[in-house]
């Protein structure tokens, strides 16, 4: 990085005891994606996020910047309406689909839709 | 700013230097394409922190990257990348215009089958058109498909 660069393998603090980076590294969010599924949709804020597909009423796509390394990783979805169901479908190593539908199981536009991925980068 | 020198730097590590240090850009462009007769027009939207990346250069792979990753990823049985380094030791491409960038993303995102035969069949596939020239609201949207008049446009 450009502002220099701390190796270390363990965090210390002086009473609460020590904490292995690898922690750091491995549990931090490596996709995470906000966006407006209503209206024109756009992208309100993200991270390793190259593009959003809007696929058809309420299904949408997060297209990763960097690659994850294998299919088995997790993938949390969360929207800001009340019954509105939302979930992923099908993740490979570049992209997950997010679906929302209601409570009659149709697929359902959301305006605030979010998808946040965690495991390890190609 | 100046993008530091990035070669050999985890793409990872470049977009956090991104997300700090550049501010997002929202375009204005949107690439309407088509992948199957039997479904409706698919809409890609760039996003404004790598459409950000892209502007300022240095800090992107080149999209042929993605493209060897793809080859990977569609083999059979395939678990795993072993090829990642592809994407953090190729030198990072250039500043692009947003023009370019917009091509750079329907090379990576669109399905290789629409963007290598845009101009070929009797059937327009593929669009690049501004936000506003898109319907206004989203009623019908299963039943958006291009406007195929816009080929004698």
């Amino acid at each position: 990085m450009a502002n220099g660069k701390i190796k270390a393998d363990t965090l210390e603090h002086s009473t609460a005891g020590s904490l292995d980076t690898s922690y750091v590294v491995n549990g931090s969010a490596k996709v995470w994606c906000a966006f407006n599924g209503t209206g024109t949709i756009a992208v309100r804020d993200s991270f390793n996020t190259a593009s959003l597909t809007d696929n058809g009423t309420g299904v949408h796509t997060v297209n990763y910047t960097s690659a994850i390394a294998t299919v088995e990783y997790a993938v949390t979805t969360s929207h800001q309406e009340n019954q509105v169901n939302c979930c992923y479908v099908g993740p490979t190593v570049s992209s997950v689909r997010v679906d929302s539908r209601n409570d009659a199981g149709t697929y359902y536009d959301i305006n605030h839709k979010s998808a946040v991925a965690h495991g390890d980068l190609a | 700013m100046n993008t530091p020198e990035f070669q050999g730097t985890h793409l990872f590590d470049r977009l956090c230097w991104a997300k700090e240090n550049l501010d997002g850009v929202q375009s204005d462009y949107r690439v309407v394409y088509e992948d199957s007769i039997d479904e409706c027009a698919k809409i890609l939207v760039p996003d404004p922190n790598w459409m950000a990346c892209a502007l300022q250069g240095g800090i992107l792979p080149p999209v042929e990257v993605y493209h060897e990753l793809a080859k990977d990823e569609a083999q059979p049985g395939f678990t795993k990348h072993t090829r990642g380094y592809l994407l953090h030791e190729t030198q990072p491409i250039d500043a692009m215009t947003e023009e370019e960038a917009i091509e750079y993303l329907i090379k990576k995102d669109c399905p290789q089958a629409v963007w290598k035969t845009y101009n070929e069949g009797n059937r327009l596939k593929l669009v690049i058109c501004k936000k506003e020239q898109l319907p206004q609201t989203r009623e019908w949207r299963n039943a958006w498909k291009i406007d195929q008049d816009l080929i004698a446009a």
